[in-house]
C-alpha cells in the first residue's frame, strides 16, 4: 500500500545536491526548497532509498524521510501557512 | 542422466527456485517469466557489490599456496547440466569456498540456511570440485545481520541436489508446469503471485478453499496521455516531460508509467523512448481521432510457451467456439445487467428486453457455429443499443442531452456513437497492451478470426467488457454532464469528440479502470485495471490445460 513521504535532505556539496535534487524528481513532488513530497509502495520506497545512498556522502550529508502514513483516504496532519499543502494524488496524467 | 542434450544448462539460482517451489522455476526458467517485487528489487540492490567482477581472477588450475579472493566467477559443467554465478570463492591453494551472499538476516532454522540456499550453495561446489578444486563446505553470508553461515557438504545434501538437477530437467524436457503448491505460506512473498496464480489456479480446476487476496497487492502505473496535437515529449532525468510550444505543460515520473499513449502528430524523443523500452513500458501509437495504429514494445515477451499453445488453440475449431460461446455470452450478460441497474424508466418498459436478453444469453450457448453465434451476438446488440437511451439522465422538462437511436460507426454520426467508438477503441488499445504484457500474441484470435491488421484476440478479450467499461463510462460521462454537446466537432455528416472532450472523457475511463470491483468468482477486490491482467493470466492458464474452463468476467 502507498505511503506519503516527506524527503528533506542537508548537501553539503553543490553538485551532489544538483544529483539528489535532480534524481529526487523520479520518486515525488518538489514542495520546497530541498523537501519533497513522495507518495510510494515498499518496492519504490526500496529504490528510491538506494538511490539516495549512492548520491550522499554518509559522513557530510544528511537526509530525512518522514513517513507521513498511508496515502489513500488519510489526511495527513499537516499544519501549513501561507500555500495551502496538497498531498500527492495518484492519477493517469493526461494532456 | 542428460536424456535431452539440447537442453540449456540450468543456473545454480534456478536450482534454488525449483527446490523452493517447482512451478516458481519452471515459470523462470523454462518460460522466462520474471517480476519484480520489493524483495527481490531490495535483493538485487544489496547484491550490486558483489557482482561486480574483482580483478582478481580464479586460477586455471588451481596453484600451490596462493591465496584465492575472487568476486562473480562464472563457471558451468557440461557433465552435471549446471552453470553458475558464484558471488565468492575463496581459499588457498586448491582448497577453496564458495560463499554467495543474501540480503536478509540469518534464518533461526535448523541447519542455519534453507533448504533451497543450500542446495544452490552445493551445485556452486560441484561445479568449483570439477574445475579440479577441493571443496569440503561452502558459506552464505547475510547481509543484514552480517553474519556468515557454514555450509558442509556432505553425502545427503550431494543427493538432494543431483536430485534437483534431475527433477528440473526432467520437468523442463517433458515440458509440462508443476501444479502450484497448496495453500502455502511461500505464495504471499513470492514475486511471481500474480503470475502463478497459485489459489486461483487450484480453485479452478478442482473447487477448494477460497483464494487468498494475494494477487490484488502488486503494485503498478498509470499510463500518460498525450492528446494535445503540439507536445513534444523528452526525457529528463527520471522523468517524462510534456512540452507544448516549449512550455512544460506536465511530467509523469517513469517509476510509476504503466504505458505512454500518443495521439496524432504528438511526438516523443529517441531518448524518451529508450527508456521506455529499458523499462517495459510500451508506448501505443493513437491517429488524432483515437484509432489505434500500432504499439512499441521491447524485443518482446520471453514466454513461448503461452503464444505456442495460443496457436495450436487458435487452430483447433472446436477450441474457439468454446471459448467464443462464453465470451459471447459474457458480453451479453453484462449489458443486460447494466441495462437493469440503469434504467431510468418504468420497470414494465424494459422487462421483455430483459428477457430477450435472457433468451439470447441461454442460445448463444447452444449455437455450433461461430457464424450463427455472430448472429446472435448482432440480435442482442440491437436489442440493447434500441434501449441505450432510456438509460440517460433526464432533466426537469424530461429532455436529455443526448440520444442514441442507433449504432453507427465508420465515421459515428452523432455524439453518443463517437464516444461510444471512441471508449471501443481505447478499451482495444488497453487489451492489446495488456495481452502482449502476458505473453500472448494480441493478433490470433479465437472468436474474431485473424485478419490484417486487427488484433483479433484484443477484440475476444474486449467482448465482455464492452458494456462494464465502454458504454458504462458514456452514461457516466453524460450522465454526470463531464461531456456536453460543445465538446463535439460536426463535419460531412460525422461526429467527434474535441481535444477539450476527449480530454474529460479520458479522465472519466481512466476512473472507471481504476474502480474497484468484487470478483464474483474469487471474491476479492480488485481495480478493473489489475482485473485485465488477472484475465489474460487466467487465458494463459487455459491454454495451458491447467484449468478446464476460462472463467469469462460477469458481473451480478
Amino acid at each position: 500500500m502507498d505511503h506519503l513521504y516527506i524527503v528533506s535532505y542537508d548537501i553539503s556539496n553543490a553538485k551532489r545536491w544538483r544529483q539528489l535534487f535532480k534524481t529526487m524528481h523520479g520518486y515525488g513532488e518538489w514542495l520546497q526548497l530541498s523537501v519533497f513530497q513522495c507518495r510510494l509502495g515498499r518496492r519504490r520506497m526500496i529504490e528510491m532509498e538506494a538511490a539516495i545512498g549512492d548520491i550522499v556522502h554518509h559522513r557530510e550529508d544528511h537526509v530525512l524521510i518522514l513517513d507521513l502514513g498511508p496515502a489513500e483516504n488519510v489526511k495527513p496532519h499537516v499544519h501549513s501557512i501561507g500555500k495551502a499543502f496538497e498531498p500527492v494524488r495518484r492519477e493517469a496524467v493526461i494532456v | 542422466m542428460a536424456e535431452n542434450p539440447d537442453l540449456p544448462f540450468i543456473p545454480a539460482r534456478m536450482l534454488n527456485e525449483y527446490v523452493y517451489c517447482p512451478r516458481l522455476g519452471y515459470l523462470m526458467w523454462v518460460q522466462g517469466e520474471f517480476a519484480h517485487s520489493a524483495d527481490t528489487v531490495d535483493g538485487k540492490l544489496k547484491h550490486r557489490r558483489v557482482d561486480k567482477e574483482s580483478r582478481q581472477r580464479l586460477p586455471e588450475a588451481p596453484d600451490d599456496e596462493e591465496t584465492i579472493h575472487a568476486r562473480s566467477v562464472g563457471l558451468s559443467s557440461a557433465l552435471l547440466g549446471i552453470t553458475a554465478k558464484i558471488d565468492l570463492v575463496e581459499g588457498e591453494g586448491e582448497v577453496v569456498r564458495p560463499v554467495d551472499y543474501k540480503r536478509g538476516k540469518r534464518p533461526h532454522v535448523a541447519g542455519g540456511v534453507y533448504a533451497p540456499e543450500r542446495v544452490q550453495l552445493c551445485a556452486q561446489g560441484l561445479l568449483l570440485r570439477e574445475h579440479g578444486f577441493q571443496v569440503d563446505e561452502g558459506f552464505i553470508y547475510f547481509v543484514e545481520s552480517r553474519e556468515r553461515v557454514g555450509v558442509p557438504f556432505n553425502g545427503e545434501l550431494i543427493d538432494e541436489t543431483l536430485a534437483a538437477i534431475d527433477g528440473f530437467r526432467e520437468s523442463a524436457s517433458i515440458g509440462e508446469i508443476p501444479p502450484p503448491l497448496e495453500d502455502s505460506p511461500k505464495c504471499p512473498r513470492c514475486s511471481l503471485v500474480g503470475i502463478c496464480l497459485p489459489d486461483e489456479v487450484r480453485f479452478l480446476s478442482h473447487a477448494g478453499t477460497e483464494p487468498r487476496p494475494i494477487y490484488p497487492h502488486t503494485e503498478n502505473g498509470l499510463p500518460l496521455y498525450v492528446q494535445s496535437p503540439r507536445a513534444y515529449v523528452r526525457k529528463a532525468g527520471d522523468t517524462l516531460v510534456v512540452e507544448v510550444e516549449k512550455e512544460k505543460v506536465a511530467a509523469a515520473r517513469y517509476g510509476e508509467t504503466s504505458q505512454v499513449v500518443l495521439f496524432g502528430n504528438s511526438s516523443l524523443t529517441t531518448p524518451a523512448l529508450h527508456e521506455c523500452l529499458a523499462r517495459e513500458i510500451p508506448v501505443t501509437w493513437l491517429s488524432y481521432g483515437g484509432w489505434f495504429m500500432g504499439h512499441t514494445v521491447g524485443t518482446g515477451h520471453r514466454n513461448v510457451e503461452t503464444r505456442t499453445v495460443q496457436y495450436r488453440a487458435s487452430f483447433d475449431e472446436e477450441a474457439c467456439l468454446k471459448l467464443a460461446r462464453r465470451l459471447v455470452a459474457g458480453k451479453i450478460a453484462n449489458s443486460r445487467t447494466l441495462l437493469k441497474r440503469n434504467w431510468k424508466g418504468n420497470v414494465e418498459e424494459i422487462s421483455p428486453t430483459l428477457d430477450a436478453l435472457r433468451r439470447d444469453l441461454r442460445n448463444a450457448f447452444r449455437m455450433r457455429t461461430l457464424d450463427t453465434l455472430l448472429g446472435i451476438e448482432g440480435t442482442a446488440a440491437g436489442r440493447y443499443f434500441e434501449n441505450f437511451s432510456g438509460m440517460f439522465k433526464r432533466d426537469e422538462n424530461e429532455k436529455i442531452p443526448f440520444d442514441l437511436t442507433t449504432r453507427n460507426r465508420r465515421p459515428p454520426r452523432d455524439p453518443v456513437n463517437a464516444m461510444l467508438s471512441f471508449a471501443y477503441a481505447m478499451l482495444t488499445r488497453e487489451w492489446t497492451v495488456t495481452l502482449a504484457a502476458v505473453g500472448l500474441d494480441p493478433y490470433r484470435g479465437f472468436y474474431h478470426q485473424a485478419r490484417f491488421g486487427r488484433p483479433a484476440l484484443s477484440l475476444d478479450m474486449m467482448e465482455p467488457f464492452r458494456p462494464l467499461i465502454a458504454d458504462s463510462t458514456v452514461l457516466m460521462a453524460i450522465n454526470n454532464g463531464e461531456v456536453q454537446p460543445d465538446d463535439f466537432i460536426h463535419a460531412a455528416g460525422s461526429c467527434n469528440l474535441s481535444e477539450k472532450g476527449r480530454r474529460s472523457f479520458i479522465a472519466a475511463f481512466e476512473r472507471r479502470m481504476s474502480q474497484e470491483v468484487t470478483h464474483p468468482i474469487f471474491r476479492y477486490r480488485i481495480s478493473y485495471r489489475r482485473l485485465f491482467e488477472v484475465q489474460a493470466r487466467l487465458l494463459v492458464r487455459f491454454l495451458l490445460g491447467e484449468i478446464p474452463n476460462f472463467p469469462v468476467f460477469v458481473t451480478r
